[in-house]
């Protein structure tokens, strides 16, 4: 509405001129998570960097380092660029968004970087990516867009869970074949929370619901590679330098921050106990450098940030803006949580990276892209 | 403004439903989970801290040993027994050589090449990539494990590690080998001196405590060390003089040798007035530098042994017996070398005195068995003396003598003199120790006093009085008749002398410890004298082959029979033994050694007085001079002793023969001139008395050779007239005075039909052989 009414003549291609502001608190948000998240690769990563000679770093103890702060500036120019292009620009190009990722699904079985044992990644000579970060994202612009052309049919099984459906059952079957159980789950949780939030009846949920966990006892059951995952959630001291050297690692570094942590850089599990130390488990050295008090005071942006998203959300005017916003900042809890809920062994361990933490430069560069996006969807909310 | 939206274009705006779910959404994924999270958290950070702290910790520190270094060994002068020095442990890391992708082949050659193993075997060793620590050679010396050093650099392999170590080094190989004892490859002490002292001579091994990283290497940057220093182990001096040392096992040696010993000898040297043990030995011993090498005969037996497992058996049996100490872990019926203790108490007790009689018809009837005891000479010594008694080492007079004393008194006096501790009941069998400072000491075997103190039956009291069936350790014998010959004190017998820490200060002294006074001083002159004649009494003492000339020697010979084993396997076996003292005047120092099984193939008597006096004599005519005791000679002596040949060149022929004829050499001359030119044996060799010297008057001593005649028998003039027929010569490597008729030569030291240069001169052994028996 504001918009409108102080949109320009001639301005019109493009699209920023004229509109709000974005939402400071999730921009400040952002930009400080991001801060003390690459700040922890450097502490986290170094050791491993530096012990790792014949590979990739070559003992250069700050290489990590330098390549997410690379990532991560050019990640602020990215959500800069993301937040001018208004949410119609997004919508319009959100079906040939999904064929891309679909396409690159396709191939990534066979043109991917093999990784123990799974073919997740491809190479583009500077940096890797996995084409699943876009399906992530790709989803919840094309399930957002399909939502709002469906509008009162959503309760209808025909279209408000059937289309949903066969798309997540296509691009779950694609990560499959990679295989990438922990992206799985993230592309069915956000598929399920955008029909959720998109008015499919609730009942569909408790179906849906029934099927995940009579899938998940038939994995069990049937795959050993996910019943000893179970296994050593439940015990992971049952095979201390096996399988349960992961989360064993990842507990002494949570365990010994007490209250107060080692402090920052003092860090002793990084020293090559932990795995993914500067990735999936970077969490873990933060509790153990910053302690409790530093890790639920990090939890605690997060949850601003999440509880920021949604607020931007809710103030959308326009459905779209509104399902995006929604989807994006659920995408984000998700990966948080979970995340968080893997270094604490709360959950079965699974390869989950924590947003604006983890090292890895483009799925920092398309998370920075999605916070881009809520903020020039915030762009439109006034009175912010 | 959310209204005025919605009445525009109600689907394109979020609805309520939509919202509704949005807000469950932003309490769920926003508030709950995270609170949920961070009590996930309060539970490991605060309530389970300090279990995952200290589980941490507990993977993140190495500690590393740092070694003491282990005490040396000297003894009484400082000489080095034992030492450590720096060696290296060789060992590779798998894991490494595939991280850092090393050629696992080159190292499994290279090492195989330096450190002279299989490399097959080394090259399995490799693929065991899990590991990071597989040891490939322990105990490498420096040189060796430097081109270890070498190669791993010129290499720069991080899969070849070096860690350094220490050896156990014996400078003398075998010497007191039982006395020292050695350390397992752990540097822990297995046996002897090592062993019993092991704590004072390992020290205390310190530590560093490092923080590691998951590779074992150093965590970096992190200030996370603590040291402990290492505590140098103390150093050790011995009362072995390994001089001393050195003649008790020489002479024991030769003595296996020249007597066939099939079961082992073992021989002791102790400072009587204070119970040091001078030398003690054990044979056949073994090289501490290669403690579990057998002897070649054990290896032949082993190389023809098909069976595993008796292979095994042999070469353990093997070891154990080389490895023991018979001096202190066997224990033996003494024999007549008891009748010193007899005799003492007897003394002591003034049941008898020297001016007493006792006649000895060959045998004598016990109270209690159905033989009589006999003598060992058949006939009978007839009337004698006290003295004359023992120095027949008759064993009627002695029973006699024992009964006299009675079971009671001699029990008393058996126990003072260290041999046993009463038992608390009357009916179990006593047993003691002479409580050395040295492992394995066995424990004596003694009557109890029901049987002993029987007066029905006299039998047992009768046998312990020339030293029959009781067993008793050869330590406890030397310490007791230390007691009876140094003034009545039983000193406890002890090993080392000294303990010195690292920086030169005494941590511990061993003082002289009289465990109580036995008899009397003046007993104990008695003793000394009546001892020196059963030696130095040319015609009456069995110990006469214990002599050397020009001292005053005391002694005892004994010969036991291992009766057990002659009532089990009717064979006869003996242990031949003589303990002896010197000077007989003021004792210093007492000589036990113990001969086990004589072969009786070598025409030898088998008695301790053909072959325990002889080594004994052998020993004291050694140690004696290195003590610094002065030879006093009697007019008899020097006239009948070997000489060392003058130098007679550039003499008239009337001068040299002056000079040998002083000397009680005689002359014959070669040639016509008037000076001697040259003269056979030459300067400064030892003859026997009255050889004829060579000399030659004009011209060169001759170089011809000659075939060595068979001199066993003869006596030592027919041997030197014999020896003198070819132009050799003969000299006595006994102390014994050979001027009767009964001291004959036994070995030579070079074989008869050996082919010699004219003027060699072969040493002899000579043994009094009149009045064989078995005393």
């Amino acid at each position: 509405m504001q918009y409108e009414n102080t949109r320009l003549a001639g301005y019109t291609d493009d699209a920023s001129i004229g509109r709000g502001s974005v939402d400071l608190p999730l921009a400040l948000l952002t930009l400080l998570l991001l801060t003390i998240g690459v700040i922890m690769v450097l502490s986290a990563s170094f050791a491993r960097a530096y012990y790792d000679l014949e590979n990739e770093t070559g003992g250069n103890a700050v290489y990590y380092f330098y390549r997410q702060l690379i990532f991560a500036l050019g990640g602020v120019g990215v959500m800069f660029i993301a937040s001018k292009f208004p949410l119609s620009f997004y919508r319009r190009f959100s079906l040939p968004l999904l064929l891309v990722a679909l396409g690159l699904l396709l191939i990534v079985p066979f043109v991917g970087v093999e990784s123990g044992g799974a073919r997740r990644w491809i190479d583009l000579g500077f940096t890797t990516f996995q084409p699943s970060e876009i399906a992530k994202i790709a989803i919840i612009l094309f399930f957002a867009n399909l939502i709002c052309r469906l509008k009162g049919k959503m309760s209808t099984f025909k279209y408000g869970i059937l289309p949903f459906a066969g798309i997540l059952a296509l691009v779950v079957g694609l990560l499959v074949l990679e295989p990438h159980f922990s992206a799985s789950i993230i592309i069915i949780a956000i598929g399920a929370v955008m029909m959720f939030v998109g008015g499919a009846r609730l009942y569909w949920f408790v179906g849906g619901a029934v099927v995940v966990a009579a899938v998940g006892a038939v994995l069990i059951a049937f795959f050993p590679y996910a019943s000893t995952r179970i296994t050593t959630w439940l015990n992971p001291f049952e095979n201390p330098t096996g399988e349960g050297w992961q989360i064993i690692q990842s507990l002494y570094a949570v365990g010994s921050g007490g209250l107060m942590g080692l402090g920052l850089g003092q860090s002793r599990q990084k020293y090559l106990y932990l795995p993914e130390e500067h990735n999936d488990f970077i969490f873990s050295v933060v509790c153990e450098e910053l302690g409790f008090i530093g890790a639920v005071l990090i939890l605690c942006l997060f949850a601003l940030l999440i509880v920021r998203g949604y607020w931007i959300a809710m103030h959308c005017r326009d459905r779209y803006s509104f399902l995006v916003c929604t989807g994006i900042t659920t995408l984000l809890a998700i990966q948080v949580i979970l995340n968080v809920a893997v270094c604490t062994n709360l959950v079965p361990c699974t390869g989950i990276s924590l947003p604006f933490f983890s090292y890895g430069g483009t799925a920092l560069l398309i998370q920075m892209a999605e916070m881009g996006i809520i903020l020039s969807a915030s762009r439109d909310i006034p009175g912010k | 403004m959310a209204d005025r939206s919605r009445r525009k274009n109600p689907s394109r705006t979020p609805n309520r439903m939509m919202l509704r779910r949005t807000l469950f959404l932003m309490i769920v994924c926003g508030i709950v989970a995270f609170i949920v999270l961070a009590l996930k958290l309060f539970q490991i950070q605060i309530l389970q801290h300090e279990m995952y702290e200290s589980l941490a910790v507990e993977q993140q520190v190495r500690e590393t040993v740092v070694r003491a270094n282990r005490g040396t060994i000297y003894d009484r002068n400082m000489k080095i027994l034992a030492m450590s020095a720096s060696v290296d442990t060789i060992f590779i890391s798998p894991a490494e050589i595939k991280m850092y992708n090393e050629d696992p082949e080159l190292i499994a050659l290279k090492l195989a090449e330096i450190l002279d193993l299989d490399y097959e075997s080394i090259l399995e060793k490799t693929k065991k990539t899990s590991s990071w620590y597989v040891t490939i050679a322990t105990k490498v010396e420096q040189e060796v494990s430097d081109k270890v050093r070498e190669f791993k650099n010129e290499y720069n392999l991080k899969g070849v590690k070096i860690e350094p170590d220490t050896k156990r080094y014996y400078p003398y190989s075998s010497l007191a080998s039982h006395v020292i004892g050695f350390v397992g490859v752990d540097n822990y002490g297995l046996a002897g001196i090592e062993s019993r002292y092991d704590k004072e001579l390992s020290g205390v091994s310190g530590r560093i405590v490092r923080a590691k990283n998951s590779a074992g290497t150093d965590m970096l940057f992190t200030k996370f060390e603590d040291y402990y220093d290492a505590q140098d182990g103390n150093d050790v001096v011995l009362t072995i003089d390994s001089t001393i040392q050195y003649y008790l096992e020489k002479h024991i040696e030769q003595a296996m040798l020249d007597y066939d010993v099939q079961n082992g000898a073992a021989g002791i040297v102790m400072d009587v007035n204070t119970g040091a043990i001078l030398g003690m030995c054990s044979l056949g011993n073994f090289d501490l530098n290669n403690y579990q090498d057998v002897s070649d005969e054990v290896k032949a037996i082993l190389a023809e042994t098909e069976d595993k497992e008796e292979r095994t058996r042999i070469l353990h049996e093997a070891l154990n017996r080389q490895w023991r100490n018979k001096a202190i872990s066997d224990t033996y019926e003494p024999g007549s070398t008891f009748k010193i203790i007899t005799m003492a108490m007897a003394l002591e007790e003034g049941i008898v005195n020297l001016n007493d009689h006792f006649y000895c018809g060959g045998s004598i009837p016990v109270l209690g068995r159905t033989e009589p005891v006999k003598c060992w000479r058949a006939g009978g010594h007839g009337s004698q003396t006290l003295t004359q008694a023992m120095q027949h080492s008759c064993n009627v007079a002695l029973v006699n003598i024992g009964l006299r004393v009675g079971a009671e008194t001699f029990y008393k006096y058996a126990e003072a003199f260290g041999f046993f501790n009463r038992a608390d009941s009357p009916d179990v069998t006593p047993t003691g120790k002479a409580g050395i400072d040295l492992g394995g000491e066995s424990g004596s075997l003694w009557w109890s006093e029901n049987v002993f103190f029987n007066e029905q039956n006299l039998s047992q009291l009768a046998a312990a009085s020339f030293g029959q069936t009781f067993n008793i350790t050869p330590l406890q014998l030397i310490t007791a008749v230390s007691a009876v010959c140094n003034g009545g004190n039983l000193m406890k017998p002890y090993i080392v002398g000294e303990v010195i820490d690292s920086e030169g200060n005494i941590v511990k002294k061993n003082e002289p410890t009289v465990v109580r006074q036995v008899i009397s001083k003046e007993t104990s002159e008695i003793m000394c004298k009546m001892l020196e004649q059963v030696v130095g009494d040319r015609n009456e003492g069995t110990g006469r082959n214990a002599y050397v000339a020009g001292y005053r020697i005391a002694g005892k010979t004994g010969t036991s029979q291992k009766v057990a084993q002659e009532a089990a396997q009717n064979i006869k076996e003996y242990i031949v033994s003589f303990i002896g003292f010197a000077p007989a005047d003021d004792p210093r120092i007492a000589v036990l050694v113990l001969l086990d099984t004589p072969s009786n193939e070598t025409g030898i008597y088998i008695s301790g007085g053909q072959m325990g006096a002889p080594t004994v004599g052998k020993i004291f005519a050694d140690v004696l001079p290195y003590m610094g005791i002065e030879a006093v000679y009697t007019e008899e002596e020097l006239v009948h002793m070997d000489k060392t040949v003058p130098n007679l060149k550039g003499m008239t022929l009337e001068e040299a023969r002056a000079v040998l004829m002083n000397m009680n050499l005689d002359m014959r001359v070669i040639g016509s001139g008037a000076v001697v030119a040259d003269q056979l044996p030459h300067a400064n060799a030892v003859v026997a008395a009255q050889s004829q010297i060579i000399v030659y008057a004009d011209g060169e001593a001759s170089e011809d050779t000659e075939t060595v005649p068979d001199l066993t028998g003869l006596t030592y003039s027919v041997a030197r007239q014999r020896m003198g027929y070819y132009g050799l010569f003969i000299k006595n490597s006994s102390g014994i005075i050979a001027d009767s008729e009964s001291v004959l030569v036994s070995k030579q030291s070079i074989e008869p039909g050996t082919m010699v240069k004219h003027g060699t001169v072969v040493e002899v052994t000579l043994v009094d052989n009149s009045n064989l028996g078995r005393y």
